[in-house]
């Protein structure tokens, strides 16, 4: 509650404070500084959710400025439209080209969504130039400010719509971004393969994700136009594209605060840089501190030499420019280059980043204390095993060039059961799962979910489906906590419609989540690492954790692929304990393994493949003496009439 | 439409394209190395073509300045390199998207005071006179830039290919741990992908300069159109950006002549955002199967 207070009150002072300014001070420069960073405060809220959330660079955000800056200013030269209509309009244009621009950028990822995103920012600005008869070229549109309800908007009525605005998204952001929805964000920029096996779908999202930020660039596109009340398609080319972009980094990703941050320093720069006197002092004081982060660094060997050095040596060039540069302003690329350079190797979290920990550290903020566990009896309900059949696969193959990796497999898993599915490596086991999961497309052949054909070729419509998987190489959501793992994948608690959660009518929900979160975790022993990050967690609890968050799915059928993989013994034993207590939840289990101790453990019935086809199933004993089994995995013949038999495989 | 001036405008948009081609050919240089590109290679084209412009102004013929501008751009792909890749790399961060950009924004604005904001005629010793071939002109001076363009990505293909050094280079590229195993340092191969792609990149400045002009914003567009080049093609497709180029060059001389100068990078940037939408990995790519 305390810390609920702490970071509400903050934003109030400061949101109150801005508000006030006004009143105080009759300056119509500084006013206009402080309109921009509110339009500005929009902009990079907007930018955050693709660069911080998704974790991808876009650099088509200016475009959206751009595009709602000019549909705004059309809205009322062409269409004599209000206000607040027009707003509306730029929004809905950043919504609708953000969606569309989502769709062939979806499948991307780092250097090629960056450039996807980079085309389409310099197709907009040929677009605003060419369609001169609508947008007047290169001419420019000029336009003014209709008035609202009457009254015209002065500068301050101004600045206070546009903090308004500001004050709204910022709250209706940050409802969105503490919800399954942020998560799902988070989780598709860690791995959008396991994003689409826990059935949150990267598809949505990601499109989601990118209309929304794109929506507040329109926004923010038409608050522009109003402000300068002429507009220019020249604008919204590179340098704007690219000073956004690093607002967001030098404030801090992921976060409010580092937008707002950031916001200021891209408005406060171009001043900062015309005072040559003020200019030296700040290069001064970032080169100390540049100077004591980076020996601090070196001394306790936090950091390697390049990323201690390398911000010195940026703002040891500031300095020295300092002196020797007449004009400071001609030199504004170089010097904004400088200090991002700085900040994106010494400080990647960001200023805000870097705050945040000092700040928590001085306030000593106890976390929000996590709602009791539920009860397993209502998250996992024990089910009853029919042993009839669950999935039934019919001559599968799955063939990759002329790779038989799958050759003609018909296996049945039966409700209730704990089936194993062993082979030599290459023998296709990590393909089956990828077929069943729905990774990759079979070849041909037939999975049969209770009778039901499953959808083949998508992990979403797979898990949706009642299928959950973990993976082999692991694909935990490496900066979500552990618990925010498994409430991502939670199945059937979300139900809040997006204008509840924007709201922040959504909060029941999420505690549920949490409490049902916790007690999956307590069923592996990860109760009290909840909070760790998924990615600080040890090898063997990843492992455990991957299992926890399948059974957030809830599903008829659990996939464990390699889950001892790597594990030390120890572990090995309390992984068998686990597996036994979800079997005995009623929930069936294809188990691929290596460690013949666990299959022999735990399965009732064990098919072996090799070569893509099946070589012998049966109970694990009567498996482990099979002389084609032996064979394929000691790789000699086995003479019969060696007396007593050959001997067991050794586990 | 006469179908002569269309020829021409395609054979001369083609020859154009080839510039596109090989900067794009130094971005698979880097990418078969270090799955990275240096996203301020425009700049680092402009500031190559402007020192040589300065080696020139200061008498030297043009061909002792031709290996002192190649040489340095060398250095300053490897300085992107240094300051801007190996880090992210050693991280496994994309993090290199950012820094090159941020240190190509530093170049342009070093380019932009040391040398001015203006455009600056490039002297050259070959003639601009078109000669007739197949009933379409060519300058020579186009003839120069296609000769120079086959002709480095020749010599470096046949470098890789025949010394040592190359296929360490080529080992690096097809898998680099493998080949971190067998001896060979990845990141001194990192390295030289850069400043082969540097060198190249300033040989690009130094072809066109003669035929655009020198300054800070020369290679903005141009940049664009490698950039569609090198996706559109594949990033790892080898010869497949020579065709592309030509086609890309092609298709953009005659779009500016149907849909007015304007539009010209409106074919190669929507062509570059299907391609990536319909087969990222290129034409010319190879198809990557997903693995978990």
């Amino acid at each position: 509650m305390k810390r609920i207070l702490l970071l509400r009150g903050a934003e109030l002072i400061v949101f109150a404070f801005l508000a006030t300014i006004p009143l105080l001070v009759v300056n119509p420069y500084a006013l206009g500084l402080l309109t921009l960073l509110a339009i500005y405060g929009i902009l990079l809220i907007g930018l955050d959710v693709t660069v911080g959330y998704l974790g991808q660079v876009n650099l088509a955000h200016v475009a959206f400025l751009g595009l709602g800056a000019y549909t705004a200013g059309l809205a009322v030269t062409r269409f004599g439209l209000g206000m607040a209509p027009a707003l509306l309009a730029a929004m809905l244009v950043g919504l609708l080209l953000g969606g569309l621009l989502a769709l062939p950028a979806l499948r991307l990822e780092g250097p090629q969504f960056a450039l996807a995103t980079l085309s389409f920012a310099a197709l907009s600005t040929t677009a605003l130039n060419e369609l001169e008869g609508l947008t007047g070229g290169a001419q420019g549109l000029s336009l003014s400010r209709p008035p609202v309800w009457g009254h015209v908007l002065t500068p301050p009525l101004f600045y206070w719509l546009c903090m308004a605005l500001l004050a709204v998204v910022w709250m209706l952001m940050r409802n969105l971004l503490a919800s399954q929805w942020g998560r799902a964000f988070e989780a598709l920029r860690d791995s959008p393969i396991a994003t689409d096996a826990m059935g949150v779908g990267t598809y949505q999202h990601k499109v989601a994700a990118f209309a929304l930020g794109s929506s507040l660039g329109g926004l923010a596109g038409g608050l522009y136009a109003f402000n300068f009340q002429y507009l220019q398609p020249q604008s919204y080319t590179y340098d704007l594209m690219i000073i956004p972009l690093l607002g967001v980094v030098l404030g801090g990703r992921k976060s409010l605060w580092g937008a707002f941050v950031g916001a200021s320093v891209i408005v406060l720069l171009p001043n900062l840089l015309s005072n040559r006197h003020l200019f030296q002092i700040f290069s001064g004081l970032g080169f100390a501190m540049a100077l004591a982060a980076g020996l601090r660094g070196l001394v306790k060997k936090t950091t390697r030499p390049f990323q201690a050095l390398a911000p010195v040596v940026a703002m040891g060039m500031l300095v020295v420019g300092g002196f020797f540069v007449e004009n400071t302003e001609d030199w504004r690329k170089a010097i904004f280059a400088l200090m991002l350079f700085s900040v994106v190797v010494g400080l990647p979290e960001g200023l805000m980043g870097f705050l945040s920990i000092f700040l928590a550290k001085l306030f000593r903020v106890p976390q929000a204390p996590l709602p009791e566990p539920s009860d397993i009896e209502t998250i996992l309900p024990p089910r009853a095993a029919d042993g009839a059949p669950l999935l039934v696969l019919e001559d599968l193959k799955r063939y990759f060039g002329g790779v038989k990796a799958v050759d003609g497999l018909s296996m049945t898993i039966h409700s209730g059961s704990i089936h194993g599915l062993i082979g030599p490596n290459g023998s296709g086991k990590s393909t089956v799962v990828n077929v069943i999961s729905g990774l990759y497309t079979p070849s041909s052949g037939r999975i049969l979910l209770r009778g039901a054909v499953l959808p083949s070729g998508s992990l979403y419509q797979v898990s949706k489906s009642g299928v959950a998987r973990t993976f082999q190489n692991l694909q935990l959501f490496g900066e979500l906590t552990a618990l925010e793992n498994v409430m991502v994948a939670l199945k059937g608690v979300y139900r809040s419609p997006l204008p509840l959660v924007l709201l922040g009518l959504a909060r029941l929900e999420e505690r549920r989540a949490q409490a049902d979160a916790l007690c999956l975790l307590d069923r592996i022993g990860l109760k009290d690492q909840a909070l760790t990050k998924a990615k600080d967690l040890t090898y063997g609890a990843q492992r455990f954790l991957e299992v926890a968050r399948a059974l957030a799915r809830k599903p008829d059928l659990l996939i464990l692929d390699e889950p001892a993989a790597g594990l030390a013994h120890p572990d090995v034993v309390q992984l068998i304990e686990i597996i036994r207590r979800v079997h005995k939840r009623g929930i069936s289990i294809l188990l691929i393994e290596h460690h013949m101790d666990v299959v022999s453990e735990l399965c009732d019935t064990v098919t072996v493949l090799d070569g893509g086809k099946v070589i012998a199933e049966g109970p694990p004993e009567e498996v482990k003496r099979h002389p084609k089994v032996i064979e394929a995995y000691l790789g000699q013949p086995v003479q019969t009439e060696v007396p007593g038999g050959p001997e067991p495989l050794p586990a | 439409m006469n179908p002569s001036i269309i020829g021409q405008m395609a054979v001369s948009g083609a020859l154009m394209g080839l510039v596109y081609a090989l900067i794009a050919y130094g971005f698979q240089l880097t990418y078969a190395t270090s799955k990275s590109i240096n996203f301020g290679q425009g700049e680092l084209v402009m500031i190559s073509a402007f020192f040589s412009l300065t080696l020139t102004n200061l008498g030297l013929p043009y061909w002792a300045m031709v290996p002192g501008g190649l040489l340095f751009g060398a250095v300053m792909g490897l300085v992107v390199e240094r300051a801007g890749v190996r880090l992210a790399l050693e991280q496994k961060s994309e993090g290199w998207i950012l820094l090159t950009i941020i240190i190509g924004l530093f170049f342009f604005s070093t380019a932009e005071n040391i040398w001015g904001r203006d455009d600056r005629p490039f002297p050259t010793p070959i003639s601009a006179d078109p000669i007739h071939i197949f009933g379409v002109d060519v300058t020579r001076l186009e003839l120069a830039v296609a000769v120079g363009v086959l002709g480095i990505m020749g010599l470096i293909e046949l470098f890789k290919r025949r010394t040592l050094l190359g296929k360490a280079f080529e080992a690096v590229s097809a898998d680099r741990d493998a080949a971190e195993l067998m001896g060979i340092s990845a990141t001194r191969t990192v390295m030289l992908s850069y400043g082969l792609s540097g060198a190249v990149a300033a040989l690009a400045g130094i072809l066109v300069s003669p035929i655009t002009t020198v300054g800070p914003t020369m290679a903005s567009a141009i940049i664009l159109k490698a950039f569609s080049v090198a996706v559109v093609a594949g990033l790892d497709s080898g010869f497949g950006v020579v065709l592309i180029g030509m086609f890309l060059g092609a298709l953009e001389s005659l779009s500016s002549f149907y849909l007015g100068s304007g539009w010209r990078e409106a074919p190669g940037l929507i062509l570059l955002i299907l391609a990536l939408a319909v087969r990222p990995t290129g034409v010319f790519g190879k198809a990557v199967i997903r693995k978990v």
